[in-house]
């Protein structure tokens, strides 16, 4: 089944710190909900290994991340694919970064995924709002990353 | 038997003997086999709609606890023979599990096997298939274009049968007719989907050479089709009969599921259990039902007089054929309802798809069926502005017409239509719910009568088998019944088939009683397994009380024949004076008389007393033919079911224009099978069917989405019909008995079900006529009925704007 995501989120950090860290594995590690762990494969690309629970189910995902038609440090292409016991899915979305004043930048996004197995059967009716959900605590990690920043943030 | 005795069992209130075990939580399911060192199966299922298989990898999975082999489907298919193929089709091959390619998104792609089924459902999460995607079709109508996607390339188009029939003078009666119209309705595909899911469990062997399996089933011809595949000697393979069915209506066909199973307890050497989880049941135990559309003309006079029709039928198999097309076939034996249509045109069309396989619903596509016709019935009616019922009486073959040759070569036994109508009309006050009708709709209700009439052709055979495929040749559909009579004189009986909720020891204990004259309730019923079985197909096509029924019926007269010919012996009379009563016999003149006991004892002990020629104890066989099955088609006509049950349904539904939830107010079913062997029994039956219609008109639906997901596998989006759905329903009784059967007995196994949802989707079109318009697809689901509603509202707005 088709997904589309959309929207945009203010991050209190300046547009450049928000690109850095958007370039981090560790930092999208911390932040992708679920994500056990991410490992550079090549230049902007990366297997990350999930585990979630979608309304009854749950399990892993095992896929890759690659970045794309960078605009360095403005925007930037992301592809997601990969599949695990809880089905596949695919899909890419664009990231713009607007500044807001020094210490405040927006993000801008929209993509479109294809879910399908478990998942999509199973969770159908609820999987817009989950991803509404997932995609809230991503954005909840990442102001938190600015707003009190760990060791390993943005070095 | 003297047909002027009145029966004494039959037709009497009696207890369901099989209820008091079911009720009290003491069936014994597939599940409650034990088996020592038992194995549990897990799958895989592929992701993908369609998609070839470019690696697997196990090699973290046969790491994991537990674990005993994980199964591909290359190997499986190296080691046994396709599964069973109704039609022609050689190049539509199916394994149990995918060898090279997935053709449905939940296809069975790689078995695991564990000491425990959480053991190989953990393992089965770590199995890697690396899979490059196909191009795939969903859509029926799609998949009929030759330029789709063939979900079996080596078979070239997804066409499985497209085979024209013309019955009788088609076009000369649409050219003399004063009336036509055309229309298309849709069936969604549902299906039974009982709450025990199917399970098998199967134990080889090797120093028996055996193969042991218990299943959850209601498949015709098991056993072979498992040797087949297993390229074994059928006297290798034992079914136990013995294990009850948790619901089935047609869809216990686990065919590949037993194969798998029985595949891995050979090469494992370990018994090995699959009992399908509710997602593996849903969206691959290859369960489905018809998925049909039909595009229908009618020729038909100003007076309502229906002439002809021609109808094209659809139907979406999903991505393997085995036996689902021949579900076209069945409705031939009853392609004009109750109606004398002259001539009929029919085009029956089965397509592959990439959605899951289709497999036997109850009535085998004759609902489905039924559903078109009448809903043709309805839409004459209104363009005449004649009343639908009596445009129905109108065209209803009448009760001296029987038997009736209808244009497909089937001659109906029996029936009384219009008494049965006229029954149901004053049981239910006709005139007096349409004022109730137009009084919710004066008071802004949506309100509507739903009216269907329809057939329930049963005694299955399988006449639609050569029909539809001239390589197959069967001409008989057999069942048997064994009598024993024991050294102390207790009666023992066979079933050669499992039930699944049939009430069959109740069928073969009261038939026998009958006819022996004692009671049923001392009657042990026993199912031997096959390897002790005498020639018998299934329960399927609504046939056992006639075919079951009638074997025993014949098993026990040839019972009693024996007994009085070995009373008269030792009255030295002729067997014609003598009088068989209670299990006593007696002769007349003088006055002699010898008990039970007696003839038990003769027969098992005083083989110096038998009459020349006899076998000594008291036991009798009998295999069944079905009654009118004798021949192969010719020329596209055949005898297609030998009886013929009729049902008329009256129903009132109502629901707010702006929610659009149907209420059903009141539901009225007239309903003859001929004589009732067991009235709770065909109660069950038919109350059981109309809920089961309620589910396919309004509710129930495996829906898929473009991208070729299901995405109704559980019951949060499968809507089943609940006590809230379901109302009250009102049964009106009558009894045309069959000539072709021992008490005049036709069948109820789908009673309900093959005219619910015609009558529901009655009602619904009535409530909406007032809208101007009208629903043509099952299952009418809330939203498709507001929306429409909303819809025609705002047009209507525009229009005054």
């Amino acid at each position: 089944m088709k997904l589309d995501i959309g929207g945009s989120e203010t991050i209190p950090g300046s547009a450049d710190a928000l690109w850095v860290a958007l370039n981090d594995p560790k930092v999208l590690t911390r932040c992708i909900p679920g994500c056990k762990s991410m490992v550079e494969i090549g230049p902007d690309a990366y297997k990350v290994d999930m585990q979630l629970r979608v309304a009854a189910v749950g399990g892993s995902f095992e896929g890759e991340i690659s970045l794309f038609d960078k605009e360095a440090p403005r925007a930037c292409s992301i592809k997601v694919s990969g599949a695990g016991s809880l089905g596949h899915g695919n899909g890419t979305a664009r990231f713009e970064i607007e500044p807001d004043g020094d210490h405040s930048c927006r993000l801008i996004y929209k993509g479109t995924g294809e879910i399908g197995g478990l998942v999509a059967g199973v969770g159908q009716r609820i999987l817009s709002s989950v991803s509404k959900h997932l995609i809230g605590r991503f954005f909840a990690a990442l102001r938190k990353e600015f707003e009190a920043p760990v060791s390993g943030a943005a070095e | 038997m003297n047909p002027a005795a009145p029966l004494k069992f039959v037709s009497s209130n009696r207890r369901v003997r099989e209820d008091r075990r079911f009720v009290a939580g003491q069936g014994r399911y597939v599940a409650d086999i034990a088996l020592e060192g038992l194995l549990h199966v897990a799958v895989v299922p592929s992701p993908h709609p369609a998609a070839r298989i470019v690696s697997i990898n196990a090699a973290e999975a046969m790491k994991m606890p537990g674990v005993h082999y994980v199964l591909t489907g290359e190997e499986l298919a190296k080691a046994t023979e396709p599964l069973m193929n109704g039609l022609d089709t050689p190049n539509v091959r199916r394994y149990p599990l995918a060898v090279g390619q997935a053709r449905y998104a939940g296809e069975w792609v790689v078995a695991v096997v564990a000491e425990t089924r959480a053991q190989a459902e953990d393992a089965a999460e770590k199995v890697r298939i690396e899979y490059e995607q196909l191009a795939y079709v969903i859509d029926s109508e799609d998949a009929f274009d030759p330029k789709s996607p063939p979900v079996h390339a080596g078979h070239g188009s997804n066409v499985l049968l497209d085979k024209t029939f013309v019955w009788g003078e088609v076009e000369k009666h649409f050219a003399e007719s004063e009336r036509h119209l055309s229309f298309r309705v849709v069936w969604g595909r549902n299906s039974t989907v009982p709450i025990e899911t199917f399970g098998v469990a199967a134990k080889w062997d090797p120093w028996r050479e055996m193969l042991d399996v218990w299943a959850s089933i209601q498949m015709p011809k098991y056993p072979d089709q498992i040797a087949r595949a297993l390229r074994i000697p059928l006297n290798n393979v034992r079914v136990h009969f013995d294990v009850d069915v948790g619901g089935s209506y047609g869809v216990k066909r686990g065919i590949k599921q037993t194969v798998l199973v029985s595949h891995l307890a050979r090469v494992l050497g370990r018994p090995v259990r699959l009992i399908e989880d509710r997602l593996d049941n849903m969206r691959a135990g290859d369960a489905h039902g018809p998925d049909r559309i039909f595009d229908v003309e009618i020729a038909f006079n100003d007076d309502g007089i229906v002439n002809s029709m021609k109808m094209r039928a659809l139907d979406n198999v999903g991505a393997y054929a085995g036996r689902s097309p021949f579900q076209l076939g069945k409705p031939i034996g009853a392609i004009v309802g109750p109606y004398k249509i002259k001539s009929v045109q029919y085009r029956a069309i089965s397509v592959t798809s990439n959605k899951a396989a289709q497999e036997a619903v109850r009535g085998f596509g004759q609902s489905p069926t039924n559903y078109a016709i009448e809903t043709a019935i309805d839409k004459v009616a209104v363009a005449l502005g004649l009343d639908r019922i009596e445009v129905r009486r109108r065209n209803f073959i009448r009760s001296d017409e029987f038997p009736y040759l209808i244009p497909s070569g089937t001659r109906y036994d029996s029936g009384d239509y219009h008494t049965v109508v006229a029954k149901v009309r004053a049981h239910a006050d006709y005139e007096g719910l349409i004022r109730e009708r137009d009084t919710l709709r004066a008071a802004g209700q949506c309100a509507g009568i739903g009216i269907a009439a329809c057939l329930e052709p049963s005694g299955g055979n399988s006449s639609f088998e050569p029909l539809l495929n001239e390589k197959n040749t069967t001409t008989t559909w057999m069942d048997s019944c064994r009598i024993v009579v024991d050294g102390l004189g207790f009666v023992t009986a066979t079933i050669h088939t499992t039930s699944s909720g049939q009430g069959h020891e109740t069928l073969v204990a009261t038939v026998i009683g009958e006819v022996l004259e004692i009671d049923p309730d001392l009657i042990r019923i026993v199912r031997p397994d096959s390897l002790n079985s005498l020639p018998s197909n299934t329960p399927v096509g609504s046939r056992m009380a006639i075919m079951l029924g009638g074997a025993a019926f014949h098993a026990a007269q040839k019972l009693k024949a024996k007994i009085i010919k070995l009373a008269a012996h030792q009255f030295g009379c002729a067997e014609q004076e003598v009088i068989y009563a209670g299990g006593a016999v007696s002769h007349g003149a003088s006055g002699k008389k010898l008990a039970w006991a007696e003839h038990v004892n003769i027969a098992h002990r005083n083989f110096h007393l038998l009459p020349e020629g006899m076998e000594p104890g008291l036991e009798t066989t009998h295999v069944m033919q079905v009654p009118t099955g004798t021949k192969l088609p010719e020329n596209g006509r055949v005898q297609m079911y030998p009886c013929h049950s009729f049902e008329f349904h009256l129903v009132l539904i109502v629901f707010d224009p702006v929610i659009g939830k149907p209420e059903i107010r009141r539901y009225v079913i007239g309903h003859d099978c001929g004589t009732v062997i067991n009235p709770h029994i065909v109660k069950g039956m038919t109350l059981g069917g109309i809920a089961h219609g309620i589910g396919a008109s309004l509710l129930e639906e495996f829906v898929y989405d473009s991208e070729g997901q299901m995405l109704t596998q559980s019951f949060m989006d499968y809507l089943l019909p609940s006590s809230h759905e379901v109302p009250k329903v009102e049964i009106v009784h009558h009894c045309t008995p069959s000539p072709f059967t021992v008490f005049g007995q036709k069948g109820s196994g789908e009673s309900g079900y093959l005219g619910s949802p015609a009558a529901i989707s009655s009602a619904i079109n009535d409530a909406v006529a007032p809208f101007g318009i009208s629903l043509a697809k099952l299952p009418i689901r809330i939203a498709a009925i507001s929306d429409a509603i909303a819809a025609a509202r705002e047009a209507k707005a525009k229009v005054k704007a």
